[in-house]
């Protein structure tokens, strides 16, 4: 479970994150929907432990992130936004790479890759290095990446983002066989079928907190909407729109 | 022990990571090639250019109306002064086609010289060639002891002790050339040496540090459960492979170019050993180390690649100049002071080992033990340098 408790944010003295608390719970896949600049990116960073909330805490499987940092990141993968990969190195090697940093090694390691070269369909990079790779082909070794040491938590940021079909197919299936597995799976995203068809529970955020929180099907019972796009921009504008109209006279 | 394993095959896979790359990055080895390349060979052009000029240096005479005046013209020639007499010229002429003077006598020369009555001599010197100046000394050299040997035999045909006309006999003994020109090319290498060091260096750890950065992937390194130290010393480890390469193969070249260098010519005795050479690679180690934590932390802290590029330069320049500075100010740097403090000690071991000279082992170690220190030192405040948050914001 990964637990977000009270946490506080600012960046050159504007605040980002104000008092944000949520968990994700184990085995489930929980979408975070936020317009951009709503926090998404700082709060899973800060997760991730590459940030450090200036108040709260975060726990991830029962561990102080910021305690423990080594000990979360040993049970959690994460699928940064934009990131780039080691382009002098074969897929082979940059993965092995990270399965050692992981503490894998021997028999253990080579059934580690073979696996992930096998859920992802790898086979084709394996041996060539990452220089020039599609989108797709990149999204495909990051999660290997991610997902080599079969970690218990899992943190995509955006991964869908300049997929094509294929590729963002793969990214679906890999998520809900995971999900089965028993991996707790966290992620930002903005788009709506997506997060609509994965998620078991969404988490709406706008200034810097979670302004809703659900199921889809409970977020359109609760917002009164019929698909979730409406139900996300009532719950992420909808208070400063009603608070506008208020406020003129009619 | 179990931990101890973990840590040894983190630390192993972070370190092949960092060499693949790193090694793999042609730009920035044929870079380093080169440049290690470089300072030998020019070292060793300058040498034998300067060699050639000493060797060769005669100054070209032209005596212009010198058909009259036989005897000048035989008194003035030697060795290193090839004199031509000639009837008749055009000064500017020859000067321009390749001669260093022109002497012209005047009309009448001898008659007025017969007759004591000072004939005047034109010398006509190009003043903006290089070798103008000192062809002129040589000729007024040569004329000045002729002029003595007339005026002295003048007195004694006259009954006058030609002494009485010389209080006294100032003769220069130029020491300098050749041999110091040579040393003081020697001289420069310990610091050339150095130089290497840096520049061979200077693109792989812009690369592995603003570079990751900028390319995005130091984030994914930065989540990994491996200590900020590891990275940073993996890294370093890369860097100064390279550098410290560079520094060798110039080490090489120079030590394989010795025998066509001129240095005997020069009055340098050949006597850089087997060990000797050894040492001096060993020695550098430690700096090649400290140069690159340097080097990554300076890109580290700099806003992109671009500007990575730009401090890296400076600093390149820094430790050259700053040895510089140190012989102008007649530093003592000979000090067993001084050969606690890096670059100064790495450049006065070299500079002891290049002349055949020995070192002394117990300073050597003490000195390579401080700069070991500042490289661990370097490193943990890398480590800190990795958890700033600013860290990645500057994209």
């Amino acid at each position: 479970m990964i637990a977000v408790e009270s946490i506080n944010k600012q960046f050159a003295g504007r605040r980002v994150l104000d008092h944000l608390s949520f968990t994700v719970p184990d085995g489930q896949i929980t979408a975070l929907l936020g317009a951009n600049g709503a926090g998404k990116t700082t709060c899973l960073r800060i997760i991730t432990g590459l940030l450090r909330a200036d108040a709260g805490r975060v726990r991830l499987g029962g561990v102080d992130v910021a305690r423990d940092p080594m000990a979360a990141r040993r049970q959690l993968g994460v699928v940064g936004d934009r990131e780039g990969l080691y382009e002098r190195l074969t897929v082979a090697e940059y993965l092995t790479m990270f399965a050692r940093v992981q503490g894998l090694c021997g028999k253990e390691l080579d059934r580690a890759l073979q696996s992930v070269r096998e859920e992802l369909e790898l086979d084709e990079l394996w041996q060539r290095r990452t220089r020039g790779f599609s989108q797709g082909e990149r999204m495909k070794v990051s999660l290997a990446r991610a997902l080599v040491h079969r970690p218990r938590h899992l943190i995509l940021d955006e991964p869908t983002r300049g997929l094509d079909v294929l590729a963002a197919r793969l990214l679906r299936r890999t998520l809900l066989r995971l999900r089965q597995q028993g991996t707790t799976i966290l992620f930002s995203s903005h788009v709506m079928s997506e997060v609509s068809e994965l998620s078991d529970r969404v988490l709406v955020m706008a200034g810097g907190r979670i302004v809703g929180g659900g199921s889809p099907a409970e977020l359109l019972a609760h917002t009164g909407c019929d698909n979730l796009e409406d139900a996300f921009v009532t719950l992420a504008y909808g208070a400063a729109v009603g608070k506008r109209t208020e406020e003129e006279p009619a | 022990m179990a931990m101890d394993r973990i840590i040894s095959l983190q630390m192993s896979a972070l370190l092949r990571k960092e060499m693949l790359e790193t090694w793999r990055d042609r730009r920035a080895l044929w870079m380093a090639i080169c440049f290690s390349l470089l300072i030998p060979v020019m070292l060793a052009g300058t040498m034998v250019i300067v060699v050639k000029k000493q060797t060769e240096e005669s100054t070209r005479l032209v005596l212009l109306g010198g058909d009259v005046a036989p005897l000048l013209e035989q008194r003035l020639r030697s060795d290193s002064l090839e004199v031509e007499a000639l009837a008749e010229g055009e000064p500017r002429a020859l000067l321009a086609g390749g001669y260093d003077l022109v002497l012209q006598l005047e009309e009448g020369f001898v008659d007025r010289y017969e007759s004591f009555r000072a004939p005047k001599m034109y010398l006509y010197v190009d003043s903006s060639s290089t070798s103008a100046g000192r062809a002129e000394r040589h000729l007024q050299e040569r004329l000045g002891k002729l002029q003595q040997l007339v005026v002295s035999q003048r007195l004694t045909a006259r009954g006058v002790a030609p002494q009485l006309l010389a209080p006294w006999q100032l003769q220069v003994r130029d020491v300098s050339t050749p041999s110091s020109r040579g040393a003081l090319l020697l001289a420069m290498v310990p610091g050339l040496l150095i130089l290497t060091l840096f520049v061979a260096s200077l693109a792989t750890s812009v690369d592995t540090s603003a570079g990751e950065r900028e390319r995005l992937s130091l984030e994914a390194l930065l989540m990994q459960p491996v200590p900020g130290w590891q990275l940073v010393a993996a890294k370093m480890l890369a860097v100064a492979s390279m550098g410290w390469l560079g520094s060798l193969l110039a080490i090489a070249a120079l030590v394989a170019l010795m025998p066509v260098m001129p240095l005997a010519e020069l009055g340098i005795q050949q006597a850089t050993t087997a060990s000797g050479v050894i040492t001096m690679g060993l020695l550098l180690l430690p700096l090649a180390l400290l140069v690159a934590v340097v080097q990554i932390l300076l890109a580290l802290r700099s806003s992109s690649f671009k500007d990575a590029q730009t401090q890296l330069s400076i600093l390149q320049i820094a430790p050259v100049m700053l040895l510089m500075v140190l012989d102008a100010a007649r530093v003592d740097l000979a000090d067993s002071y001084w050969q606690l403090v890096p670059l100064v000690a790495q450049q006065q071991w070299l500079k002891s080992l290049l002349v055949g000279d020995s070192v002394s082992l117990p300073l050597l170690l003490a000195g390579s033990m401080v700069c070991l220190l500042l490289v661990a030192l370097s490193v943990a405040f890398g480590a800190r340098a990795l958890r700033r948050e600013s860290l990645l914001g500057a994209t």
